[in-house]
C-alpha cells in the first residue's frame, strides 16, 4: 500500500498510469503519485524495474497507455507532438550515458539546449558562461567531450539541462558510471538545482545515495510504486 | 525571423564543416548520379539531332509518264509549289537525269555509250517540311501530287522511312525506360546516402529533441545542408559532363560511321544547364526530407 506523503502545490501528478509494451507485458502498472513542486524525489527499484519508462513518460518521449499525467497543471496524457518540444523546456533532462555530442565543444554542447529554445546569441553566450560555471567547468568551454572524463562529462550535461532554468529535472542513473567521490560531487550539483527551486527526480538503483541525501523515495518494483517513503539519514 | 534564419545558416555551414567525410559522400554521390542521367540524356539528344539531320535528306520524287509542255510546266510547279507540306520543288528533265546518272557511274559512264539521252522519266523533286518527314505526311503528299500529275512512279523511300520511323520509335521508349531506370537508381541511391550520413547524427537528432527544439528547428538546418549538397553536387555533375562531353562523348559520336558529315553536336543550352543544378538542390531538399521524416521523431 502507498501512502501519499506529499503536501503542497504539485509539479508532477499521474493517476492511476500504466505503460504497456506488448499486451501481456507492462512496463508500469497503475501508478499514482503526486510531487510537490521544489521537491526531491529518488526513484529506485531493480533493473527492470520501470524507472527509465516513469521518466521517460514525464517528458513525453513515451505516451502512457492507461492514466493521467500532469506536468505543471497541464495534461500532457494526449499532449499533440507539436507541443512536446514546449513541455520539454521546462524540463531538463540528465542521462547515465551523458549524451553529448562528441563533435563539439563544451561550450556549445550546452548552448544548444538555447538555440534549440531560439535564444538570442547574447543571451546564449551569458547563460552558458553560468551554467558552466555552476557545474565549475568555465575553464573547459572549447575542448570537447571525449577530452575530459566522465565526471566532468556529467557535469556538462548537467550544465546544459540547468542552463534553460527548468522547473524540473529529470536524473536517469546520472552517478550509475561514475566512482562514488564523483557521484557524490554530482549529487551536491542537483541538490543545488533543487535549493534554488527546481523539482528534482533522480532515478537510481544505489541505495546509499539516498541515505546520505535523504529524501523522498518512491520505489517501484516490476512496474508497480510500492513503496513511498521518506529514509532516514545513515 | 532573420536571426533565425541567419542562424539556420550558420548551422548548416558548420555542420557541414564538422562532418567534411558525410558532407563530401552526399555531394560526390549527388553529382555522380546528376552526372550519369545528364550524360544519358545528352547522348539521346544528339542521336535524336542526327536522326533529324538524316530525315532532311527526304525526298518525295514523282517519275512523269509524260514530260510536260513548256506551258504545263510552269502551272505545274506552281500548283506543287502550293501544296503545305512542301518547302520547294525541282523539276528534273529527262536530259538532266541522264546527266546525273552518267556522273554517279563515274568512270565507267562510258556504258551509256549510245543509249538514248531520253530514255530516263523527268521527274519532280519534293522537299517537304520537318513536320511532313514522315509515313503520313508523305502519303498526303503522294495523294496531292496524283491529282495533278500522271505518274505511275511516286518514290521516297519507302523502305528507308520505315526503319528510320521504327528507329526513332524504338530510340523514343528505349531512352524513356533506360532513362526512367536511370533517374529511379540515381534518387534510390541519393537518398539512401543521405539517410546513412543523417543515421551517422542520430545522436544528435535526438538531443535536439530533448532539449525541446521544434520539428521546424531540426530540420530546417539540415533541409539547407541538403540544398547547399545538392547545389554542389549539380554543379561539379555539370563540370563532369562537360568533362565527358569534351573528352569522351563528343569525339566517340564524331567517329561514329553513321554520324552526318559535318554535324555540330550540341550541349546542355543555359536553361537545361540550370535545371540540372535545381534537379540537385532539389534532389538533397528531399532526400534530407524524406529521411527526416523517419529519424526525427518527437
Amino acid at each position: 500500500m502507498v501512502y501519499p506523503i506529499f503536501s503542497g502545490s504539485p509539479m508532477i501528478q499521474l493517476y492511476n498510469v500504466s505503460k504497456s509494451y506488448q499486451k501481456e507485458n507492462s512496463a508500469l502498472k497503475d501508478i499514482s503519485v503526486q510531487i510537490g513542486k521544489g521537491e526531491f524525489v529518488y526513484v529506485t527499484g531493480a533493473s527492470g524495474a520501470g524507472k527509465t519508462t516513469f521518466l521517460r513518460l514525464l517528458y513525453s518521449a513515451e505516451r502512457a497507455t492507461r492514466g493521467q499525467i500532469l506536468i505543471d497543471g497541464q495534461n500532457i496524457s494526449r499532449i499533440s507532438r507539436l507541443k512536446i518540444p514546449y513541455l520539454r523546456r521546462k524540463i531538463g533532462v540528465v542521462f547515465q550515458d551523458y549524451k553529448l555530442l562528441n563533435s563539439r565543444t563544451v561550450y556549445e554542447n550546452v548552448a544548444f539546449a538555447l538555440e534549440a529554445q531560439g535564444k538570442k546569441r547574447y543571451e546564449v553566450s551569458k547563460k552558458v558562461y553560468k551554467a558552466l560555471k555552476e557545474v565549475g567547468l568555465e575553464h573547459r568551454l572549447q575542448r570537447t567531450p571525449l577530452e575530459l572524463s566522465g565526471g566532468e562529462q556529467q557535469r556538462i550535461a548537467i550544465a546544459r539541462a540547468l542552463v534553460v532554468d527548468p522547473l524540473i529535472l529529470l536524473a536517469d542513473e546520472p552517478s550509475g558510471n561514475l566512482d562514488q567521490e564523483v557521484a557524490l560531487e554530482i549529487m551536491e550539483l542537483f541538490r543545488q538545482a533543487n535549493a534554488r527551486g527546481t523539482t528534482v527526480l533522480l532515478a537510481t538503483h544505489d541505495h546509499s545515495l539516498y541515505h546520505r541525501f535523504p529524501r523522498r523515495v518512491l520505489t517501484l518494483e516490476q512496474g508497480r510504486l510500492v513503496k513511498d517513503h521518506q529514509p532516514e539519514t545513515l | 525571423m532573420l536571426d533565425k534564419f541567419s542562424y539556420f545558416i550558420r548551422r548548416a555551414l558548420h555542420n557541414m564543416r564538422q562532418w567534411p567525410f558525410l558532407c563530401t559522400a552526399s555531394v560526390l554521390t549527388m553529382a555522380v548520379a546528376l552526372a550519369s542521367v545528364a550524360t544519358f540524356f545528352l547522348v539521346v539528344m544528339n542521336i535524336q539531332l542526327m536522326a533529324t539531320k538524316w530525315s532532311e535528306d527526304l525526298q518525295v520524287v514523282a517519275y512523269l509518264d509524260r514530260q510536260p509542255g513548256t506551258g504545263q510546266l510552269g502551272p505545274l510547279l506552281d500548283a506543287v509549289k502550293q501544296f503545305p507540306e512542301v518547302t520547294a520543288v525541282k523539276f528534273v528533265t529527262k536530259q538532266e537525269a541522264m546527266q546525273r546518272f552518267r556522273s554517279r557511274l563515274g568512270t565507267e559512264s562510258n556504258l551509256l555509250d549510245g543509249v538514248r539521252e531520253d530514255i530516263l522519266p523527268a521527274s519532280l523533286e519534293l522537299s517537304l517540311r520537318p513536320e511532313y518527314r514522315n509515313r503520313s505526311g508523305i502519303e498526303q503528299v503522294v495523294k496531292r501530287l496524283e491529282t495533278h500529275v500522271d505518274s505511275n512512279d511516286i518514290h521516297y523511300g519507302q523502305d528507308w522511312l520505315e526503319r528510320f520511323e521504327t528507329f526513332v520509335a524504338v530510340l523514343k521508349i528505349v531512352s524513356q525506360a533506360l532513362g526512367g531506370f536511370l533517374l529511379l537508381a540515381a534518387l534510390f541511391i541519393v537518398s539512401n546516402t543521405i539517410k546513412l550520413t543523417l543515421f551517422a547524427r542520430r545522436d544528435e537528432l535526438e538531443i535536439m529533441t530533448l532539449v525541446g527544439a521544434t520539428l521546424r528547428f531540426i530540420k530546417v538546418p539540415f533541409l539547407l545542408e541538403g540544398a547547399l549538397q545538392g547545389l554542389l553536387g549539380g554543379v561539379l555533375a555539370l563540370a563532369l559532363l562537360s568533362a565527358i562531353f569534351n573528352l569522351f562523348l563528343s569525339p566517340v559520336i564524331q567517329s561514329f560511321w553513321l554520324t552526318p558529315a559535318g554535324i555540330e553536336l550540341i550541349f546542355l543550352n543555359f536553361n537545361q544547364q540550370l535545371l540540372l543544378v535545381t534537379a540537385g538542390v532539389m534532389l538533397g531538399i528531399f532526400g534530407s526530407l524524406s529521411s527526416l521524416r523517419k529519424l526525427v521523431q518527437i
